[in-house]
């Protein structure tokens, strides 16, 4: 028997929103801590990692663990029919193949029940590394969204470089190149638009910026990102989601093509 | 293919040769260049010999006319026979080599051939492909020991040339007719007709042998513009490859996108009884061969 009891129902409307592009089906794991979600995309080159803890909720009950597999397209369909205000409770019975999601209103005088067939899914587990992170940047979410954003305008990849001087984001095209300089800026009136750089060493490398503007549409969730990168590891791209938990997306780095041989060894 | 295994005496005299093509316009079948050569001093008794531009001849007229020279020992002949499939992979490979080019240099490897064989060639007639000047002058460049003549409607003018067109042509028809369809699909006919892409049994070949996916028979040459518009209902294919470009993993920058395998991601199957079938969800020709895709060999 699995109820989760979600006040704000809008932030799971908004986890959905963020993650949908990224996967098609994935695996809802709910346990007596949270209710995760680990996927990677279809050509394994970024995984998103959600948690949502149980203390977040306003009531909790998960007897057993259990996967549930949804197509997160349908999933945001349903979702979508609930209203900003609602209260959303996610209801499975054990052993059922469906999933419930029951909408009520703020003042209880509507109350929408949506079921929802569950899937199968083979799906791969993935070991995150545990890595010191030789830079990590936070910034306000909506900042690095329309960085993004406007990069992705002039070229396909951006290389993010973090020096002492600041993080530098570019990218390179066509039409020509494009340089975003943001320095390190803690004398603001609100502390989530500070821009605070921790690095232990200079770090550069690059992405491909579909995948950043896919990461982007998480901004709603949280007013600050931190994006925190190292040599040949993925960059994760944190926004964490108040009282609750967080979700993380990883992107693999592109490399030269001349390092093919080169393969880094799974640190764990 | 042709005449050439016994070499005669009179080929270490002086000779002259035709080259003509058949089925250049046809949407289907193959095009066939065709030659023909003899001694300079036979030329008066070749033009006795009826040879006339093989359009204007009838079907048996040209079949007996080739069985004739087969067995007349004082000419030669040869053949190059180019398949559709390499008429349409040459038009639409990515570096695309156009129709003229290919025929010119079907042309200029019958040259070859007949040179190799020890024919001493002087004088070459070819109907024009392009600009007459232009190709006379490539030829030139390359043999410059012959004499070229490259003229329009080389094949009504000089016998020699009518000869080759009646060895093209007739190779031509014999392939065409004796054709064996490589595609096993049901309903498959040979009644394509003439090939010429406005002769009505072509145009009702053509429809009642299109497929949504594999397009045509590979006798068809998929390179014709004719194609196109039967072709325009086909379904969309989506190649893997081409995917790969989207995903930027062969980025234009010269960067190759790492999968997360690659950069510590250590990852572990949820189900085991899955590993081994790792075609699944693929098409059943990789399922049942447990083809999997992989980045690293």
């Amino acid at each position: 028997m699995l109820e989760l009891r979600l006040v704000q129902g809008s932030l799971l409307k908004k986890v959905l929103e963020s993650i949908k592009d990224l996967v098609n089906d994935a695996n809802f794991d709910c346990s007596a801590t949270g209710f995760s979600l680990q996927a990677m995309d279809s050509s394994h080159v970024a995984l998103v990692a959600l948690l949502l803890r149980s203390e977040g909720f306003e009531h909790y009950r998960c007897d057993r663990n259990i996967s549930m597999g949804m197509n997160l397209g349908n999933m945001s369909k349903m979702l979508k029919c609930a209203g900003n205000d609602d209260i959303v409770t996610i209801k499975a019975d054990d052993g059922s193949d469906t999933v419930t999601f029951m909408f009520e209103s703020p003042t209880q005088d509507k109350i929408a029940d949506f079921e929802m067939k569950l899937m199968d899914i083979d799906s791969e587990h993935l070991g995150i590394p545990e890595a010191e992170y030789q830079a990590i940047v936070r910034m306000p979410s909506a900042e690095f969204a329309r960085i993004c954003r406007d990069l992705a305008s002039i070229g396909d990849t951006v290389v993010i470089s973090v020096t002492k001087e600041g993080v530098k984001f570019s990218t390179r095209g066509d039409i020509g190149t494009a340089n975003i300089v943001l320095r390190q800026n803690t004398t603001v009136d609100k502390p989530e638009e500070a821009t605070i750089i921790e690095m232990t060493e200079p770090v550069s490398l690059t992405f491909a910026l579909r995948y950043m503007n896919s990461f982007t549409k998480a901004t709603p969730l949280s007013s600050t990102v931190t994006i925190s990168l190292s040599t040949e590891l993925p960059v994760v791209v944190e926004y964490k989601i108040a009282e609750m938990g967080y979700i993380r997306f990883y992107l693999a780095p592109k490399i030269e093509e001349d390092e093919d041989e080169h393969e880094t060894k799974p640190q764990v | 293919m042709g005449s050439e295994l016994v070499i005669p005496k009179w080929a270490s005299n002086p000779c002259i040769m035709g080259i003509d093509e058949a089925g250049r316009g046809p949407v289907l079948g193959p095009m066939v260049y065709g030659c023909l050569y003899c001694a300079r001093s036979y030329q008066n008794t070749l033009s006795t010999l009826e040879f006339a531009d093989s359009k204007t001849l009838k079907e048996q007229k040209r079949e007996e006319l080739f069985e004739d020279l087969k067995v007349n020992e004082s000419i030669g002949w040869a053949v190059d026979v180019i398949d559709p499939r390499e008429l349409s992979a040459k038009m639409l490979n990515k570096n695309k080599i156009n129709l003229n080019e290919i025929s010119h240099d079907s042309a200029i490897g019958l040259i070859t051939r007949v040179l190799n064989l020890g024919v001493l060639l002087t004088e070459v007639y070819l109907d024009t492909v392009g600009d007459p000047e232009k190709y006379r002058v490539k030829l030139s460049e390359r043999f410059s020991s012959i004499k070229f003549v490259v003229s329009k409607k080389a094949d009504s003018i000089y016998p020699v040339v009518s000869g080759a067109s009646i060895v093209a042509k007739v190779t031509r028809d014999r392939a065409l007719r004796e054709w064996e369809l490589e595609e096993t699909a049901e309903n498959m006919q040979r009644n394509f007709g003439s090939g010429y892409p406005g002769d009505p049994q072509t145009k009702s070949w053509l429809e009642n042998h299109k497929h949504s996916v594999f397009g045509f028979p590979t006798l068809v040459r998929f390179s014709w513009g004719t194609c196109n518009s039967y072709l325009k209902e086909g379904v969309e294919v989506l190649w893997e490859s081409d995917k790969m470009d989207e995903d930027g993993t062969c980025s234009s920058h010269g960067k190759r996108q790492l999968k997360l395998s690659n950069v510590g991601f250590t990852s572990s199957k949820r189900r085991s009884e899955e590993i081994e079938s790792s075609g699944k969800g693929r098409c059943k020709f990789f399922e049942a061969r447990k083809l999997e895709q992989v980045t690293h060999f």
